[in-house]
């Protein structure tokens, strides 16, 4: 009966019936926000301007809501090269926990973060469609929102926001670590915004030779699975490659402190 | 303040997803191929509860229930099974609500063919994934989603965030991989024929709330009459998968 009285308390005070997802796990305005989806994509595909650039991302749009005094990162790994480990985006966050602009917490910890062990990863982590909010707190528009067949041009998607853009560049296997290098899963460590060459074209999966990232959904619901952080790959890095899929280049951001 | 604005930018289209997903608006003829629930059904949620609480006459009665309403809807020729578990008693073993429900793929109630094998977005769900029997496979998630756990009408089951009354806490008495319980508290309504002392596991069909995503194993009640049910966000609702 608590939770029907809060749901009705809140639905009653804001007269929005889409914050009830607030009352549920805590109130607005309570625990200070650790975790983000990025409002805005870079805009070059996959060419973020490496870590560096998308946490400079995270902390520019972290600054303009008034939270730019923690210090934020991308979830983002990147692949070994010649000289240069890879870099796992699960050792770049802190240790939570993480919060969303409701003050709904997204993870304990790491571990809960990514279901370290199977108990866990069968309940899975709380980040859903309905706590997968920017740092302006906006729902992502995510599978059956708003379908137009032009969601997947990315001329389109950029003036109406409010068509599907679900995919989450992270470049991570499932347990938040890196891939091996061979393949390209982050488009050549955020630095590309190439295509594959003719006939070098495939599924959403990595190739040789093919630019590629690998993606995850927010609102856990999209082509083959429901993974947050590493459900498949792309048709490219470019920007329209991204959105071909219903992605526009957007990435998670985690309060690291 | 400014996020309000924002909401007030973003809600409609977020609460129009429903309308969008049923086609209303201006919807096109629908060829009889794409009659609801389609031929290839073999999942849904019941869309009425039996109404007793957490009495559904047992596990007999709970699949009779699955089965009158996939008659109603024309299914009827396949045989139905309530997931549910039942815990164990002295001289009766525990019964696993994985172990009911055949080995599918299922299907929901609006699956066409054609949109598995062309677009890959609408896919069947099956056993392991569901169970999350291996670690990358429970790190992945079950592909049981809201829009896929649809009543034997193909209609939505409101979630949080949808019009009141919520309606989305699922019976299973089961634990996350679909088994029965094997402590000795209460996770059945004694197995199904308790309307008032006792407890029930329940899962989350939206797939939201209670800081989990599981469908099967989120949270227990705090009581067995409808009452207790309806005050968690559910109203005695189950899966119905046909083992054939």
């Amino acid at each position: 009966m608590k939770t029907v009285l809060v749901l009705t308390a809140v639905v009653a005070l804001s007269g929005l019936a889409t914050s009830v997802a607030v009352a549920q796990h805590g109130m607005p305005g309570g625990t200070p926000m650790t975790f983000f989806v990025t409002s805005e994509p870079i805009g070059d595909g996959g060419n973020l301007g490496g870590l560096a650039g998308a946490d400079a991302h995270c902390q520019t749009l972290a600054r303009a809501v008034g939270v730019g005094n923690r210090t934020w990162r991308a979830y983002l790994s990147t692949q070994a090269r010649p000289g240069q480990p890879a870099v796992n985006a699960r050792d770049r966050i802190g240790s939570g926990p993480w919060y969303n602009f409701d003050g709904v917490m997204i993870a304990r910890d790491v571990a809960h973060l990514h279901g370290d062990t199977i108990e866990m990863a069968r309940l899975g982590n709380n980040l859903t469609k309905r706590t997968g909010l920017t740092e302006k707190g906006q729902i992502v528009p995510g599978l059956n929102d708003y379908k137009v067949p032009r969601d997947s041009e990315w001329e389109y998607s950029r003036t109406t926001p409010y068509t599907n853009r679900h995919e989450m560049l992270t470049g991570s296997q499932l347990d938040g670590r890196a891939y091996p290098p061979e393949l390209d899963y982050t488009c050549n460590n955020w630095t590309s915004n190439l295509d594959p060459a003719p006939g070098q074209q495939g599924g959403l999966e990595a190739g040789p030779g093919r630019p590629n990232v690998q993606i995850g959904f927010p609102d856990r619901n999209g082509g083959g699975n429901g993974s947050w952080n590493s459900s498949h790959g792309t048709n490219g890095c470019s920007q329209t490659a991204l959105n071909r899929t219903h992605g526009v280049g957007m990435f998670y951001c985690f309060a690291a402190n | 303040m400014k996020n309000i604005f924002l909401w007030i930018l973003i809600a409609p289209f977020v609460a129009s997803s429903t309308a969008a997903a049923q086609g209303r608006g201006n919807p096109p003829p629908m060829p009889t191929s794409e009659r609801v629930p389609s031929s290839l059904m073999t999942f849904f949620v019941t869309s009425e509860p039996i109404g007793n609480g957490g009495n559904l006459g047992g596990l007999a009665g709970a699949d009779a229930h699955c089965q009158a309403l996939a008659t109603a809807a024309g299914a009827g020729g396949k045989t139905w099974r309530a997931y549910l578990s039942t815990q164990a008693r002295p001289g009766q073993p525990a019964v696993n609500a994985r172990d009911r429900i055949g080995t599918g793929p299922w299907y929901h109630p609006k699956e066409r063919l054609l949109d598995y094998l062309k677009r890959r977005l609408s896919r069947p769900i099956i056993q392991s994934e569901i169970h999350g029997d291996t670690l990358a496979e429970a790190q992945r998630g079950s592909n049981l989603t809201k829009e896929f756990a649809l009543t034997e009408k193909g209609e939505l089951v409101n979630g949080i965030g949808d019009p009141l009354p919520t309606r989305h806490d699922m019976l299973t008495g089961s634990q996350p991989d679909g088994r029965a319980f094997t402590d000795n508290a209460d996770h059945t309504c004694n197995n199904w024929t308790s309307n008032s002392t006792g407890s029930a596991q329940v899962g989350h069909s939206d797939r939201v709330g209670y800081g989990n995503q599981s469908w099967n194993s989120s949270h227990a009640t705090t009581g067995c009459s409808q009452t207790d049910l309806v005050s968690h966000g559910g109203v005695g609702l189950f899966y119905c998968f046909a083992v054939n």
